[in-house]
């Protein structure tokens, strides 16, 4: 009887394992039968009709005829359908980050009109030409080594589909830690670089390098040799803006802080307030500087005098133009729109949109109370300020944190704008240094204080795991890695962009001549009025202006 | 004194980051980076736009 029963156990157990091996067989047979062989059941509309009828409700565009079938002899495959899905999420990445692009492209118009508005009518032509060329110029640098030396060791970027031909990166190793400096691959974007991924992030970090190199314009307007403009500006997109552009994004020593360091998540950046604003008002601070104040400017016991803009439309208008730009500008900088927490994208807008309005209203209210008259241009610098404030801390704090960090900057504008015109003395006639600098400054220190640890792209950043904490959201590590990164910018880029700067003085000659400034700098260095109806202004000054009455400067003159 | 101004600057970079390598405590490394900030700040105001001040157009 009991062998019996061994026997009835056995056989169940022998046919549990016949059934399980089956099972197991028919299991991987079904995957490999609709991995590899034809999807049949799945048919879309039929041509002829949509030949026909066409299709005014859409519901025949767009089906599963549109999916690209590798062989036409298999039909479709999940193979086929999965490549698709792939190839979707990486066109919506490349078109999300095309467009944001083109829209901080568009940014230039506004610093032109900005900048332009805030300058005498007579420097109108030559300071529009300033931020006209900054794009040209700047793209050619970056394009033949800055965009190598800032991301030419980047890669992978899962958004882009990896861009894995950026995959060298110049390191040296110094007190047992790897310090990364720069990247190597992607000069003149040839070679393996010749990549789709590649040109996307290409064209997205070109025109945020242009921003930088237009900030310069601002603070050295009405006073810089246009040659010396050229020469400055090179330089700036060719080398200063890439090297710390590779240190904070493109895998260099400052994003390593947090895993060489423990500080946090690294240095952290997530649209550019340190990178592009803060590099670009630091180096209008170096060049300003050198170049010193305005005729006019400061009177003899060194008190300031104001010198009004020609044209408050245009600073008001540029500044709306800026801030549309701004939208490609944060949101973009996700290099995505699907995948990895991309979707945070939402987020990140709205929280630009409320840095730039606390930023407009705290500088209104600041001018009104402390002058008894709301400030237009201040107004717009406070805009400004909030936008560039928010602009490393967009993805990383939630709303209540941006409209406290636009605020500051707000306030942070005016104080600054004084302190400059009041105790350095350093001349600065659209305000870029405060608006750039300091609050470019305030906006990298903001993600040291304000991140909420919320966010979460792809589970880690600079190769930390986790979202990134500030000092109020429990990590203080995060405070002192933004620190670090502060005193780079203000430590090596001021002495990168000074000692460049001073060559080009000595070699070139940064300073317009007297004369040429006060008769305006149109005729003497553009040859051409911006606006040929105020040529007599020129005239009071003893500057010939005969033969201009079309507004252009002959050979004789 | 404009190259003087400048080694200020990078030295206050080379404070920073020697805080890094010298101590792990958070709060010192913190200290240190300030420290370092104020000693670039120095050597712009205080050393480099002191000499362009001397030197300024408006005082002639």
């Amino acid at each position: 009887m009991k062998s019996l029963k061994w026997r009835v156990r056995l056989l169940l157990a022998v046919m549990g394992v016949g059934l399980g091996v089956c099972f197991a067989g028919t299991a991987k047979q079904a995957f490999a039968l609709t991995a590899d062989d034809g999807i049949t059941g799945v048919s879309g509309p039929n041509t002829a009709d949509i030949a026909a009828k066409g299709d005014p409700g859409a519901e025949m565009t767009g089906t599963v005829n549109d999916v690209t079938v590798a062989d036409s002899k298999k039909g479709l495959t999940l193979a086929d359908v999965a490549n698709q899905a792939g190839q979707n999420k990486i066109a919506i990445n490349f078109v999300w980050t095309l467009i944001a692009g083109f829209l901080v492209m568009f940014m230039q118009a506004g610093f032109a009109l900005v900048e332009t508005g805030l300058i005498r009518a007579k420097n109108a032509n030559h300071t529009m030409m300033m931020n006209f060329m900054v794009y040209g110029l700047g793209l050619f640098a970056y394009y033949v080594c800055g965009f190598a030396i800032q991301m030419g060791g980047c890669a992978p970027i899962a958004n882009l589909g990896g861009a894995y031909p950026l995959n060298s990166e110049f390191a040296v190793n110094l007190f047992g830690k790897p310090w990364a400096l720069f990247g190597q691959k992607g000069f003149f974007l040839h070679g393996v670089t010749y990549d789709v991924g590649v040109m996307v992030l290409f064209l997205f970090q070109m025109v945020f390098m242009d921003t930088t190199t237009t900030i310069v314009t601002g603070s050295c307007a009405e006073r810089w040799k246009y040659s010396a403009f050229c020469v400055s500006t090179i330089g700036l997109g060719a080398l200063i803006y890439p090297l710390f552009g590779n240190w904070a994004w493109g895998g260099g020593w400052l994003s390593q802080l947090g895993a060489n360091f423990g500080l946090g998540h690294g240095y952290c950046d997530f649209a550019g307030s340190g990178v592009v604003h803060a590099v670009g008002g630091i180096t209008a601070l170096a060049v300003a500087m050198q170049l010193g104040p305005r005729i006019g400017k400061f009177n003899k016991d060194g008190s300031p005098n104001a010198i009004p803009g020609h044209d408050i439309v245009l600073v008001l208008l540029g500044c709306f133009i800026l801030a549309f730009g701004w939208f490609g500008f944060n949101p973009g900088s996700t290099l995505g729109a699907s995948g990895n927490g991309c979707l945070r994208i939402g987020s990140i807008a709205v929280n630009t949109m409320l840095a730039g309005c606390t930023g407009s209203f705290a500088a209104l209210l600041y001018m009104w109370m402390r002058y008894g008259k709301p400030d237009a241009s201040m107004a717009g610098n406070g805009l400004l300020a909030g936008l560039v404030a928010i602009t490393a801390p967009s993805g990383f704090v939630n709303t209540l944190g941006a409209s406290i960090i636009g605020w500051i900057a707000g306030i942070l504008v005016c104080l600054s704008v004084e302190f400059f015109d009041r105790i350095p003395k350093v001349d600065d006639p659209v305000g870029a240094i405060s608006v750039h600098g300091i609050n470019g400054l305030w906006g990298v220190l903001a993600v040291g204080l304000f991140a909420d640890g919320r966010s979460n792209y792809g589970g880690s950043w600079n190769g930390v795991a986790g979202g990134v904490r500030g000092l109020f959201y429990g990590d203080a590590g995060q405070l002192v890695a933004q620190l670090v990164g502060i005193s780079t910018l203000i430590g090596v880029i001021f002495a990168l962009s000074f000692l460049w700067n001073w060559l080009v003085d000595t070699f070139v000659g940064q300073r317009c001549s007297a004369k040429s400034e006060l008769a305006g700098l149109d005729i003497p260095e553009m040859g051409a009025l911006c606006y040929p109806d105020f040529q007599l202004k020129a005239s009071d000054y003893g500057v010939p202006t005969n033969n201009v009455s079309s507004g252009v400067l002959s050979k004789k003159d | 004194m404009r190259l003087f101004g400048v080694l200020v600057v990078l030295a206050g970079w080379v404070i920073t980051v020697g805080g890094l390598l010298t101590t792990s405590s958070t709060m010192a490394r913190a200290i240190i980076a300030c420290v370092g900030i104020g000693v670039s700040i120095y050597g712009i105001l205080g050393v480099l736009n002191k000499y362009y001040l001397a030197r300024a157009v408006w005082k002639k």
